[in-house]
């Protein structure tokens, strides 16, 4: 690589400082550097920061090379500023500090000594430049730059101006470091500067100012911390995010230095996006001697910036097209569907409905009133039917997310607690799950068994998404934008269809209506989908991989991806498809009329086939909310409908007990022709009958004339 | 024919650099390593410094990449030379008085990865007296190569550091005499040094009370995938100089010193190499077992042959054990030969948690323990950990980050795979468990469901997967969950005489039998395994059993993936590496057999 014509750099570099403007709507010219160097120069502002992505718009090769080779250019950044300042300082700006003093009286005092005429001398040359200069140089990196994982940061990074995402470990105070260190001579009064570029400094032996060197005196040198100059520094330490690592490995860490304007930025467990220059720092003292061979690494930041939670996701890296382009390409609804928890067979409307919980429907603020457009969903069923993997998933599946169960655990619980501070005494608030999960999902499994307290808070929460709170002389409102999921198990253990949804749930009618979807998933036996539960843990089994069924699951990172991507349009119903939804519902209600109905057909309905058909839209990427959407929307609606009401026909077709004591009964018997009527009993109280129902049907088959029983009734025998 | 191992002797990093492809082939050609030494059962003062080792043991920690000089120069001010060398494979620059490093210039910079290395926890007394039997060299004890080692390198930091180096050949002393004098050890690193840390501290072993050694391993192969807690070979260049150890710090300048390392990091992380010696890898080989009875090839088909036979010894010998009960002896074999063969998302199978209940704890209180003490003569790695209130509300289960010194600190449940952890119930009595207690029974509960184990980074946890085997024994149902819960039945006769039992078992169980069930559980687990394509009979039995399904008995998609998992064992246990009709049929009794007791006990508590 051939040498860069540094001096070149260094022109340009002012040229693009004096010519760089930006121009606004109006056409108004602001010219953004020259405006900084003013500032500088008044002492207003510290940091200079130079924006590369401006840079690279005048000059493309600079912007690369400050790239590749940043503390170069800093430095020459800061010769440039330093030479220009003068020119931009418009008026005699007061002093600051001591040092500002200090800085004034050697230069005048510089000046006076030297006035020799016709000399053009520069009164500052004297000292170096970093005891005067009263600026800082940052970088920005551009803004299409990815960031590189810590684990990639790597020696061929050395020098380069890099961008890590990571957790903040640890953090030392905020130290002086010193720059420049300045002495007087015991001797001669001369002073010596000393500029500090590493960690540790080696002070000069002795004075080596001209009077003293003549003399011999070998004056004392004594360092003057007024003089002197130092600089914030703090160093961090940051730790790769648990989704940056790979599986199996620890996460890796990265120092980081901070210098005067960087510092302070972060605590332990910020997340934080660091802007610096990768560079090896050479130990010394004893660690030279012994691991010579060794090079600590840091990053000299330039900018700091903490994230937090909510904007990560937008950070994370955008769907690249062809990622795009294979999501679109087919059916993605039911695929996208099928990809949650694909461990978990069948149950697709109920994924389905999962699906358009996590994105979500459209907020509506109509002149102050609030619509939410979260989706809340409700699972029930027997024991044992993968509701609370359901949840798992999608606790795991969504970026925010809070699970518990409704038992609660502490005392925080759902919503949120007035907390006594053990250190202050004040009061403050906590929240729960609830008030954790904004903007999230909050997964309650065993919703049934929720405390009191709780189910009343919940009732805001579903409908107007906020929890209020008047506990100790606090009263306030939090946000609780969440979509609830919740999983509740029938009361008395098995869903009974004879009964209404509230008494199997045990939970008041208002609450249920809340729920946008409500999902019985029961477990029946079925020939034929046996045989294809069968056949796939067979395949699972067999070739050690889930079957491909035509496709494979799509990775779950993909899925959070677009989920965020499509949260980001808000579709809107036009006209014509509105009608139709006016339609839908009062057919529904008319049928609701006219059935025995075991859920609630009211105007949340409405809402809740509202909120299904714009998140469907959102999941298509589409602005307008098509005729189609409606019709799947109501078709689940329809479908969670008919979860509750299928159970009835079913259990009226299954066998009565008696035809299955008789199968017992004859099974026992096997090829004798008596049996023991205390085995029979035995038997049958072992798979679960009650006596009553034994005798009665003994009785009746005894009646039919299939058997005997003996006087005593000890003994059944066959005819 | 040229003696390879000799050349291993002899051979020091310059050697190896100066031609790495031609020794790494050599190497790899040496038909069994035994001549190089193996750290594990060769003390490392006993070893010149730069010579070639071996170490064989668990990833337990990785820490940040270093940056090394790959190529630099040395100036002699003596002789105005200029010499090159290579900062590969050793810490120290072994530089002469009159030598200096330049730092400015011609400086090749390369980066290698350090990783925390544990002897394998849980190895068994028997494996490891093998390894010692088959590894240990005795002419390295005659010859202590102290005094060769410290005049070799007389480097000008050695001087300086005259009266620690004293020390440290005391400390040398004082470590070859074993385990008795860890006591009076400790104290001396508390009198000698500033920085208070201790033995167990430094070396950090997922096992309390349990003798370890531990090595930092430098990888310089990038693509060595290596995972946490995974066994590996390390073949590599040993580097014992005692300058390395972070206690010998010298004070640092509180006001001007930014503190990159705090003291209680650097100390952490550069132990003294006695303690902790340090690997500069040339070679590392993952282990699938550490199993010394195992030979380096498997013959696929001949296990499977003798499968049979030693499954007949193990049948015999457990059955006896389990009081006469068959069943149960069954289901403890395929708990024994069980590992994990699929991991998909959140699916995995192949985890075989067995608990075995209504243990006569009455009379023999101490059955558990007698019970483990047989089995961890058959696995090659066990731990047995009674699960008491005080254990759980005091041990430390789960591994976690330690900021201030910047190393995972491990924890009991940060095991190699294929380990059994044993669980005694039986010891637990009437108590409050405190949030650690309750904290690690749901984390154990958690790894046996899933197979995961989180690890607390602080800020944020991360799941790592595990492969332990878990067998519960307790008097009732396991608090815990299991995969397979199988209450004993044991047979009034042997209840009586379980004493005699235990004399008789270990008298039937020779070296010679012993070996073969040892050698039959390692291999079976890296058989082959396939499964026909037709399982009509399979899919058959399952709607057949879904149609019987009731309310009470539900029979999901967990109950064949759990038939599915056990007959795989079945079939193996027995030498089939494919799934037939018969070992189907006897799966199938087995469940039902085994359903059928836990249904019978439910009724006799009612």
């Amino acid at each position: 690589m051939a040498m860069r014509d540094y001096s070149a750099d260094k022109e340009s570099f002012k040229n693009f400082f004096v010519d760089f403007c930006l121009s606004d709507d109006e056409g108004n010219k602001s010219f953004k550097y020259a405006e900084q160097l003013t500032r500088l120069a008044h002492r207003e502002q510290v940091a200079f920061t130079v924006d590369l992505d401006d840079l690279s718009n005048a000059n493309e090769e600079l912007a690369e090379a400050v790239k590749q080779n940043t503390r170069r250019y800093t430095n020459m950044v800061s010769d440039v500023v330093y030479e220009m300042l003068p020119n931009y300082k418009h008026r005699e700006v007061t002093a600051k500090d001591a040092l500002d003093v200090y800085i004034e009286h050697r230069i005048m005092l510089e000046a006076r000594n030297h006035r020799i005429p016709g000399e053009m001398r520069d009164p500052r040359n004297r000292y170096p430049p970093e005891l005067i200069r009263r600026f800082e140089v940052y970088f920005k990196d551009m803004s299409n730059t990815k960031t590189v994982p810590i684990r990639e940061v790597k020696a061929e990074h050395i020098g380069k101006l890099v961008t890590v995402r990571g957790i903040v470990t640890r953090c030392t105070d905020v130290k002086p470091l010193l720059v420049v260190a300045t002495y007087s001579c015991s001797a001669c009064g001369a002073e010596t500067y000393q500029p500090v570029r590493s960690l540790q400094f080696t002070p000069p032996p002795a004075c080596s100012a001209d009077e003293c060197r003549l003399n011999k005196a070998a004056g004392q040198l004594h360092l003057q911390t007024r003089g002197s100059r130092f600089q914030k520094f703090q160093e961090l330490k940051i730790q790769e995010h648990s989704d940056q690592v790979p599986v199996g490995h620890i996460p890796r860490q990265l120092s980081v230095y901070c210098r005067g304007e960087t510092t302070r930025r972060a605590q332990p467990g910020d997340h934080v996006a660091i802007t610096g220059v990768f560079l090896p720092l050479l130990g010394d003292g004893f660690r030279q001697v012994v691991q010579g061979l060794l090079s600590d690494t840091y990053l000299e930041a330039h900018s700091v910036t903490c994230l937090n939670q909510s904007d990560e996701g937008e950070i994370a890296d955008e769907l690249t097209e062809e990622e795009l382009s294979e999501l679109t390409d087919d059916d993605l609804y039911s695929r996208m569907a099928r990809s949650l928890a694909p461990e978990i067979y069948g149950h697709e409307d109920v994924k389905k409905a999962l699906l358009l919980l996590l994105v979500g429907g459209v907020d509506k603020r109509p002149n102050g009133m609030k619509i939410r457009g979260n989706i809340n969903i409700c699972l029930m069923g027997d024991p044992g039917v993968a509701k609370s993997q359901l949840l798992n998933y999608i606790d795991r599946l969504a970026p925010r997310s809070q699970y518990t169960t409704g038992r609660g655990s502490s005392g925080v619980g759902l919503t949120a607690a007035v907390l006594k501070d053990p250190f202050t005494g004040e009061m403050m608030l906590e929240g729960g799950a609830l008030v954790l999960a904004d903007q999230g999902v909050c997964c309650i499994d065993e919703f049934d068994k929720m405390a009191e307290a709780d189910r009343t808070a919940i009732h805001e929460v579903m409908e107007q998404q906020t929890i209020s709170i008047a506990k100790a002389g606090i009263m306030t409102c939090l946000n609780a934008r969440v979509s609830i999921l919740a999983a509740a198990n029938p009361a008395y253990g098995r869903y009974n269809p004879k009964r209404t949804i509230e008494q199997n749930i045990q939970l008041p009618a208002a609450l249920l209506s809340r729920f946008d979807l409500l999902w019985l998933i029961q477990d029946k036996p079925n020939r034929e989908k046996d045989l294809e539960l069968a056949k796939h843990i067979a395949y699972v089994h067999q070739h050690s991989r889930q079957p491909e069924s035509g496709e494979r699951a799509l990775p779950m990172r993909l899925i959070r991806r677009y989920v965020a991507l499509a949260k980001r349009t808000q579709p809107a119903v036009p006209r014509q498809s509105a009608s139709r939804l006016v339609d839908a519902y009062v057919e529904l209600r008319r049928e609701a009329r006219n059935a025995r109905d075991v859920t609630f057909t009211s105007a949340r309905n409405l809402l809740a086939i509202l909120r299904l058909s714009t998140a469907l839209a959102r999941l298509r990427l589409s602005e307008v909310v098509e005729k189609e959407d409606i019709t799947e929307a109501i078709r689940l609606v329809e479908m969670s409908k008919q979860s509750l009401q299928h159970v009835e026909e079913n259990t009226q077709r299954g066998i009565s007990y008696t035809d299955r004591i008789f199968a017992i009964v004859r099974d026992l018997a096997g090829s004798s022709s008596t049996v023991k009527m205390a085995d029979v009993i035995e038997r049958c109280v072992d798979k679960g009958f009650k006596p009553d129902q034994v005798e009665a049907c003994i009785e009746q088959y005894e009646n039919l004339n299939v058997w005997q029983v003996n006087q005593v009734r000890t003994k059944i025998t066959f005819m | 024919m040229h003696d390879f191992g000799s050349d291993f002797e002899l051979i020091t990093p310059e050697l190896w650099l100066s031609n790495e492809d031609t020794w790494r082939e050599k190497l790899l050609r040496l038909p069994d390593w035994c001549k190089i030494p193996l750290l594990n059962c060769n003390a490392s003062h006993n070893l010149p410094d730069s010579s070639l080792v071996r170490f064989r043991g668990m990833v337990q920690d990785m820490h940040n990449p270093e940056f090394y000089f790959e190529q630099f120069e040395i100036y002699n001010s003596a002789t105005n030379e200029i010499k090159n060398k290579s900062g590969k494979y050793r810490d120290t620059a072994n530089i002469m008085e009159n030598e200096k490093i330049n730092y400015t210039e011609n400086l090749k910079s390369a980066q290698r990865q350090t990783i925390v290395v544990v002897s394998i926890p849980g190895l068994n007394d028997w494996a490891q007296q093998l390894e010692d039997e088959k590894n240990h060299l005795g002419h390295l004890e005659q010859q202590p190569n102290t005094s060769k080692r410290l005049s070799s390198s007389s480097t000008k930091l050695k001087r300086s550091y005259d009266e620690t180096d004293e020390d440290l050949d005391a400390m040398d002393v004082v470590e070859a005499e074993t385990v008795h004098n860890k006591e009076p050890r400790i104290a001396e690193t508390i009198n000698n040094t500033s920085n208070i840390v201790s033995r167990e501290h430094l070396l950090n072993f997922p096992l309390p009370d349990v003798q370890s050694k531990s090595c930092i391993v430098k990888i310089y192969d990038e693509n060595d995938d290596l995972k946490l807690n995974d066994m590996i070979e390390v073949v590599g260049f040993l580097s014992v100089d005692p300058a390395l150890s972070g206690e010998f710090q010298t004070e640092k300048d509180t006001l001007l010193d930014p503190e990159i390392e705090n003291e209680v990091e650097s100390v952490t992380h550069n132990p003294p190499p006695s303690l902790v010696p340090r690997l500069h890898a040339v070679y590392v080989k993952k282990l699938q077992h550490c199993n010394p009875l195992i030979p380096e090839k498997v013959d696929q088909d001949g296990v499977l042959k003798g499968a049979i036979v030693a499954r007949e010894h193990l049948l015999k010998a457990l059955t006896e054990l389990l009081l006469g009960d068959k069943l149960a002896a069954e289901y403890l074999i395929c708990h024994l030969i069980a590992c994990i063969y699929l991991r998909q998302d959140t699916l995995t199978l192949g985890q075989f948690c067995l608990n075995i209940s209504n243990l006569p704890t009455q009379r023999y209180p101490n059955y558990a323990r007698q019970l483990y003490d047989v089995i961890k003569q058959f696995v090659t790695k066990s731990y047995y950990l009674p699960l008491t209130i005080e254990n759980l509300n005091t041990l430390s289960l789960l591994p976690k980050k330690d900021y201030d010194c910047n190393r995972l600190t491990s924890g009991v449940l940060q095991l190699s795979k294929d380990t059994h952890l044993v669980l005694d119930e039986t010891k637990m009595e009437q108590g409050t468990l405190d949030a650690t207690g309750v904290n690690n029974i749901s984390a154990i509960g958690h790894m046996i469901k899933n197979q995961k184990v989180e690890y607390d980074f602080k800020y944020y946890k991360m799941e790592f997967e595990s492969d332990i085997s878990v067998l519960i024994l307790s008097e009732g149902k396991s608090l815990l969950p299991s995969d397979y819960h199988c209450p004993l039945r044991p047979e009034e006769s042997s209840l009586k005489i379980f004493e005699a039992i235990v004399e008789a078992a270990t008298y039937y169980l020779k070296e010679g039998i012993m070996n073969t069930i040892r050698t039959y559980l390692t291999h079976i687990k890296l058989v082959k395994y396939t499964i026909s394509e037709d399982l009509q009979f399979v899919e058959d039995d399952f709607i057949e059993m879904r149609s019987k399904s009731d309310s009470q008995n539900p029979i999901t998609a967990d109950d064949l993936h759990r038939l599915l998992v056990l007959a795989r064992l079945v079939s193996l246990s027995r030498g089939y590496d494919t799934l037939n009709k018969e070992c189907w049929n006897i799966t199938k009794t087995m469940e039902e057999e085994r359903l059928y007791r836990l249904k019978n006990r439910i009724s006799t508590n009612l």
